[in-house]
């Protein structure tokens, strides 16, 4: 018998955005399989080249968490994302990939479980959208694939 | 000899013996007909080689970054050329005293790909006299009319005129400017996802990843493009569509609120893939969002080298 579809998410999370201890375990250590941790030191790291070749190494949603515009521990470095990521998740749109599939989550510091929140409500919403088609062309590569 | 040459021959010559400029960077005539070719004159007897007509394909803002940063440089610009060496000069990639724009009025760039597919055979010669383009080949002589057979992304330029040139050679260009330039990407945005999807797949896996197009562009100047990195390998550098889809994608984005819509990345591409349609919808939403448009004049940074805390975004949740 086959396994239910599970949607494959990335998630790239600020190291700084999660105030809550207990969040920030959850990400490290107990994140569910069909979930990829890339964590960077500020979403202002985030390359759109990252999301791209996330998008082709066949994940089916990206969620970028980062702290909110004006609490960046970088003071602006989100700001720059900001402006960029937005415009490359349209630019994604424009030729033709589901906007929903990319997402951003600025978190506050008292949206403790919310990044859990975010991703079982990503996980609801990929899971009507179905499997990435467009944009997947590399070989499979994740990690835990059952394949 | 039409008389916009022999005012841009006397000027290189003026520029040259008053040792303003070290190069005039220019054109000339090249190989084939329809192809005539950058030139870099350093003495006055080289000036009376350069020509300008509508087949003049290249921006030749691109040797700006090629050439020595030292050297002064005479450009013979036309709208779109002094756009792309005014966002040069903002980005610092020549001094502005270093460059002198010799402004020359545009009509529109001749598509020889257009020509050569109503002609339909190898053009001996060609001449272009005000609104017609003569045609000589082996089978018999062409009479065209140049409206038709200009480049697409010149059909709806907004600035076919040089923007704040240090010399104005001839009149202002006389074509009418359309009044937005956006036709293109609201006709594709229109279509449904997946009919963009499939136009884009179709574009970029005919890529043949000759990177003509990043070579062609003033805007293309990085010592090391993002395709070429080995440690990561942020693209597949082969023909697969991973490697295609990433190319096109990424070195549109790059161009975000740069790209002066010149259009010479399409007429260098061997292969004809359609790429202003990406290119357009990032300026078009830089202009809409900061009100942003490229090269016109020498402070305005681009929009991704700044950021406030009042933009808009539509993620914020």
């Amino acid at each position: 018998m086959t396994k239910p579809w599970k949607p494959k998410i990335t998630l790239f999370q600020c190291q700084w955005c999660l105030y809550a201890e207990a969040d920030q375990h959850w990400v490290d250590h107990q994140l569910p399989n069909n979930i990829y941790l890339v964590k960077v030191p500020c979403t202002g790291k985030i390359s759109p080249l990252y999301i791209l070749n996330a998008i082709q190494g066949g994940t089916d949603g990206v969620l970028i968490s980062g702290c909110l515009p004006e609490k960046c521990h970088f003071k602006e470095g989100n700001l720059g994302a900001r402006r960029q990521l937005d415009e490359f998740s349209r630019f994604l749109n424009y030729i033709g990939y589901e906007e929903d599939r990319v997402r951003f989550a600025w978190l506050d510091l008292q949206d403790r479980g919310r990044i859990q929140q975010e991703l079982a409500r990503m996980e609801k919403d990929l899971l009507e959208m179905g499997p990435a088609d467009k944009l997947t062309t590399r070989l499979p590569a994740w990690e835990g694939e059952d394949a | 000899m039409s008389e916009i040459q022999t005012l841009i021959r006397d000027e290189a010559v003026r520029l040259l013996e008053a040792h303003l400029v070290d190069v005039v960077v220019g054109f000339k005539a090249g190989t084939t007909p329809l192809h005539p070719q950058p030139a870099f004159v350093t003495n006055v007897q080289e000036a009376q080689n350069l020509l300008m007509d509508g087949f003049c394909q290249n921006n030749l803002a691109t040797y700006l970054t090629r050439l020595p940063k030292e050297q002064k440089i005479g450009l013979v610009a036309r709208g779109c050329e002094t756009r792309a060496a005014h966002a040069l000069v903002v980005e610092n990639q020549h001094a502005r005293d270093r460059l002198y724009l010799i402004g020359i009025p545009c009509q529109g760039i001749l598509s020889w790909r257009k020509i050569e597919a109503e002609v339909g055979e190898d053009v001996l010669s060609a001449e272009e006299t005000g609104k017609t383009v003569f045609i000589k080949t082996r089978n018999g002589n062409f009479k065209l009319n140049r409206q038709d057979f200009i480049h697409d992304t010149c059909l709806h330029c907004q600035h076919p005129d040089p923007v704040s040139p240090d010399i104005m050679l001839g009149d202002p260009s006389p074509i009418t400017v359309p009044e937005s330039s956006d036709q293109l990407v609201q006709g594709f945005a229109i279509l449904k996802p997946s009919e963009r999807y499939a136009y884009f797949s179709q574009e970029a896996e005919r890529c043949i990843r000759c990177y003509a197009c990043r070579e062609a562009c003033p805007m293309c100047y990085c010592t090391e493009c993002f395709v070429d990195h080995t440690s990561p390998r942020w693209a597949e550098s082969m023909i697969s569509p991973s490697g295609t889809h990433a190319w096109h994608i990424i070195r549109a984005f790059h161009q975000t609120g740069r790209c002066v819509s010149c259009g010479a990345c399409e007429r260098a591409c061997p292969m004809d893939i359609k790429m202003t349609y990406l290119t357009d919808k990032l300026n078009l939403d830089m202009r809409q969002e900061y009100g942003f448009e490229v090269g016109m004049d020498d402070a305005s940074q681009p929009p991704f080298a700044a950021f406030s805390l009042d933009d808009k975004d539509q993620f914020v949740s």
